[in-house]
């Protein structure tokens, strides 16, 4: 791992203090007798979302996201020369880098990207590739930066559906946004949008039918650009579970709908504010 | 992956034919190319083997240290999966080239070993708490065919199951434990490989999917599927890569393809590792000659 | 004016006949027309009797210089074959992040291509209007200023004046009085300030 020599580091042999909790080892009940969750959802409830775009000044566009307490912030900038050219392409490039911020999760991150973050971001590009006209911007790419400012459970769906709104907000031509949603499977039973207690741990849960299910759709479309998997899983589950992702994800179109809609629509007003002024 | 360059044409060929089942080579689409795979090729490790799937070749080699075992899982040891691609396979590996391709082997492959149900890291723990094995899984690709993922993670099964770890005592003396590692080349530990998974890759080209994807294959195909599957059918890890998206019952259809497909290839790799290891010491090596 | 109807991408806009053509921000997939950008519906008449139906947005955002459009540059390097350039706007839009050019010996005028000399056409530090002639290469695209309208507009001279255009070829410094050697811009007419004499 390279070390980040700008940085003074904490002492490296540090260790979060959640580890010696005793709480560590009791189970965790996941549903009780009435069919609830721990935070009074059930199954197929997904927590509120609220979304709101072009909230930062300097890119090209940008937006925000919370779920409860999943605070995720994207922003979009290009299209730009790309800065390593190796050949010429008539397709332009995308770019994604996730990141959680330091203080985001329960043990604290190192502020350089490490494996699992990486993966993220490679999950990230594949779900939002699919859906951008790269054919539009020859010879350039496009940067899509995405932070989480907190995370409690399904990160990587929030940040897909942020980040297609961010890139809606940038005015780059996409086919269609990208609505993300994550399960998580116990025994039988499908919880959709786990929050960060109830996201699969691999060290914690030692059954077959334990794991989760991410998926990336484009609603308009009906196409799915990304789907991952962790935990053993039987093949009926998977499926059940992306059956319910599917549906849920269509639901999310709406409210995407509404923050662009609002945003084009305070442009519109700036627009012609600063219209009257000139004139 | 590395690029070829078809035109159209050819890839239209290509597509026609998997269209009525019958591959540029003569296989159908669920078939797998020639696969070759021999165990116990480099002296110096813990176990290793050798992968050959036409032109696509693997080694493994699996080598095992005693460490520290993470604060939050202190009675498991670990797996590191390392992948290198080395510029032997194709000059696009030069330097760094070949980075993204092996991050995405290397978190693939620790994904699908990273559930407890298929691969018991207890078994590789010493002394809870403050020691444990630790399994550096090194896959170096040698010659790049198509395929990566699927024949790297069959190199990985092979190599597990022929890694030997020598045994260890625990003595407790005067207040302090001693750990004596044998080393009788007989007095060592097995691993259990029995519900270790197996990538299966399906691209999907035209409207149907193939499995085992040559590389002008895969030249033709927008969206791929890999999906990790134990011998028992259950999935422990999904990736969908490729710059194209699919249709969710495309989806369905090609995991029940992988399921089929995975269960197949693990049993029958069982059975020859198996077979292989009875020939014992009258094994014909054949190593990296031809 | 009634509010514009507001449109996201994927969002399925109309179907696709023989009256109705699609523009710019849309695109079309199976008989229908859908949007590709977040912003407003346009639909236009256009002359042989169809609609043409068009999402517009925030048009100051993303310019990529395409094709035959009129950019404005500063020239970095001078070489005796080609000089580099890194491209300020396209037609009247700034761009937010500069694209590299290059402009070629043969592309500098339209007549006697190959006796022109590079560094007495242009200097590092020239402002210059140009054409793109194409995408060029993975490095730059490839410019042009083989008409008259097109070449050095502004240019600073070695005593740190900016200089005025006196033909097509030369350019003098106000404070020296010195001329300069260049492949000076036809100055537009109604830039144009007769003193009478």
């Amino acid at each position: 791992m390279p070390t980040d020599s700008r940085r003074i580091t904490g002492p490296e042999t540090s260790q979060s203090p959640h580890i010696y909790q005793k709480t560590n080892g009791t189970e965790i009940v996941l549903i009780d007798e009435n069919k609830k969750r721990q935070d009074g959802r059930g199954l197929g409830d997904i927590r509120p979302m609220f979304l709101r775009a072009g909230i930062v000044s300097q890119a090209r566009g940008s937006a925000y996201m919370e779920q409860n307490q999943t605070k995720v912030i994207c922003a979009v900038y290009g299209p730009r020369e790309i800065a390593r050219r190796e050949e010429f392409s008539w397709k332009g490039q995308i770019t994604c880098e996730f990141k959680f911020a330091t203080f985001s999760c329960l043990h604290r991150r190192q502020p350089q990207q490490d494996g699992e973050e990486k993966d993220f971001s490679v999950q990230l590009l594949e779900a939002l590739e699919p859906a951008v006209c790269l054919h539009k911007f020859p010879k350039s790419q496009v940067n899509v930066y995405v932070t989480v400012l907190q995370d409690d459970g399904s990160a990587l769906a929030a940040a897909i559906t942020c980040a297609s709104v961010a890139l809606a907000d940038a005015a780059i031509e996409m086919y269609d946004l990208v609505t993300g949603c994550s399960a998580r499977i116990s025994g039988g039973h499908i919880l959709l949008d786990p929050c960060h207690t109830e996201e699969y741990r691999s060290e914690k849960d030692n059954t077959v039918n334990n794991g989760s299910v991410t998926l990336g759709l484009m609603p308009s479309l009906r196409q799915v650009s990304a789907v991952t998997s962790k935990g053993e899983l039987e093949f009926e589950h998977v499926k059940k579970a992306m059956d319910q992702c599917l549906e849920v994800c269509q639901k999310l179109y709406p409210v995407l709908q509404q923050s662009l809609i609002k945003s084009v629509k305070e442009k519109l007003e700036m627009d012609k504010l600063s219209d009257c002024h000139t004139t | 992956m590395v690029d070829v360059q078809l035109s159209d044409a050819e890839k239209i060929y290509i597509l026609h034919g998997i269209q009525d089942n019958c591959r540029e080579d003569g296989r159908s689409c669920e078939d797998y190319r020639h696969l070759e795979i021999e165990s116990n090729v480099v002296s110096n490790t813990t176990g290793s083997a050798r992968v050959r799937l036409a032109n696509t070749e693997i080694l493994v080699g699996v080598k095992a240290e005693m460490g520290n075992p993470a604060p939050e899982k202190p009675d498991k040891g670990r797996l590191e999966f390392f992948v290198d691609c080395s510029a032997n396979a194709t000059p696009q590996f030069e330097g760094r080239g070949g980075e993204e391709l092996a991050t995405e082997i290397s978190n693939l492959l620790s994904r699908s070993y990273d559930c407890p149900s298929c691969f018991d890291l207890s078994s590789l723990c010493v002394l809870p708490g403050q020691q444990c094995w630790i399994l550096y899984i090194d896959v170096l690709l040698l010659e790049c065919g198509g395929n990566l993922f699927d024949a790297s993670s069959i190199a990985v099964k092979a190599a597990l199951f022929n890694t030997r770890i020598p045994k260890v005592t625990v003595r407790e003396d005067e207040g302090h434990t001693e750990l004596e590692i044998s080393d009788d080349p007989y007095d060592v530990q097995r691993l259990n490989v029995q519900s270790v998974p197996c990538i299966v890759t399906l691209s999907k080209i035209g409207h149907s999917h193939v499995v085992d994807a040559s590389q002008r294959e895969e030249a033709c195909c927008l969206a791929r599927l890999m999906i990790g599957v134990t011998e028992k059918g259950t999935i422990t890890a999904m990736k969908k890569e490729g710059s194209g998206s699919l249709d969710p019952a495309s989806v369905e259809d090609m995991m029940e393809t992988g399921k089929k497909v995975g269960q197949d290839i693990n049993i029958s790799l069982t059975c020859v590792l198996k077979m292989e290891e009875r020939q014992g010491v009258k094994r014909q090596t054949i190593g990296f000659l031809r | 004016m009634a509010a514009p109807s507001i449109c996201v991408p994927g969002q399925r806009l109309g179907r696709l006949d023989d009256n109705t053509t699609s523009g710019n921000g849309t695109y079309e997939r199976n008989g229908f027309i859908y949007s590709s950008l977040a912003g407003y519906l346009e639909s236009k008449d256009i002359d042989d009797g169809k609609k043409l139906v068009e999402v517009r947005t925030d048009t100051k955002k993303n310019i990529v210089p395409s094709v035959d459009a009129i950019v404005t540059a500063r020239i970095t390097n001078v070489t005796p074959r080609f000089c580099k350039c890194i491209m300020l706007s396209v037609g009247k839009t700034p761009l937010n992040e500069p694209f590299r050019g290059m402009l070629r010996k043969e592309d500098v005028r339209a007549t006697e291509k190959d006796k022109v000399e590079m560094y007495k056409c242009f200097r590092p530090g020239d402002i210059i209007v140009a054409r793109v002639l194409s995408l060029g290469d993975a490095h730059s695209y490839l410019l042009s200023t083989t008409e008259n309208e097109l070449g050095v507009v502004m240019a600073v001279s070695e005593a740190g004046a900016t200089m005025v255009p006196i033909s097509w070829c030369k350019m003098k410094c106000p404070k020296t009085m010195s001329e300069e050697p260049r492949k000076v811009a036809k100055v537009q007419p109604q830039f144009l300030q007769y003193s009478g004499t």
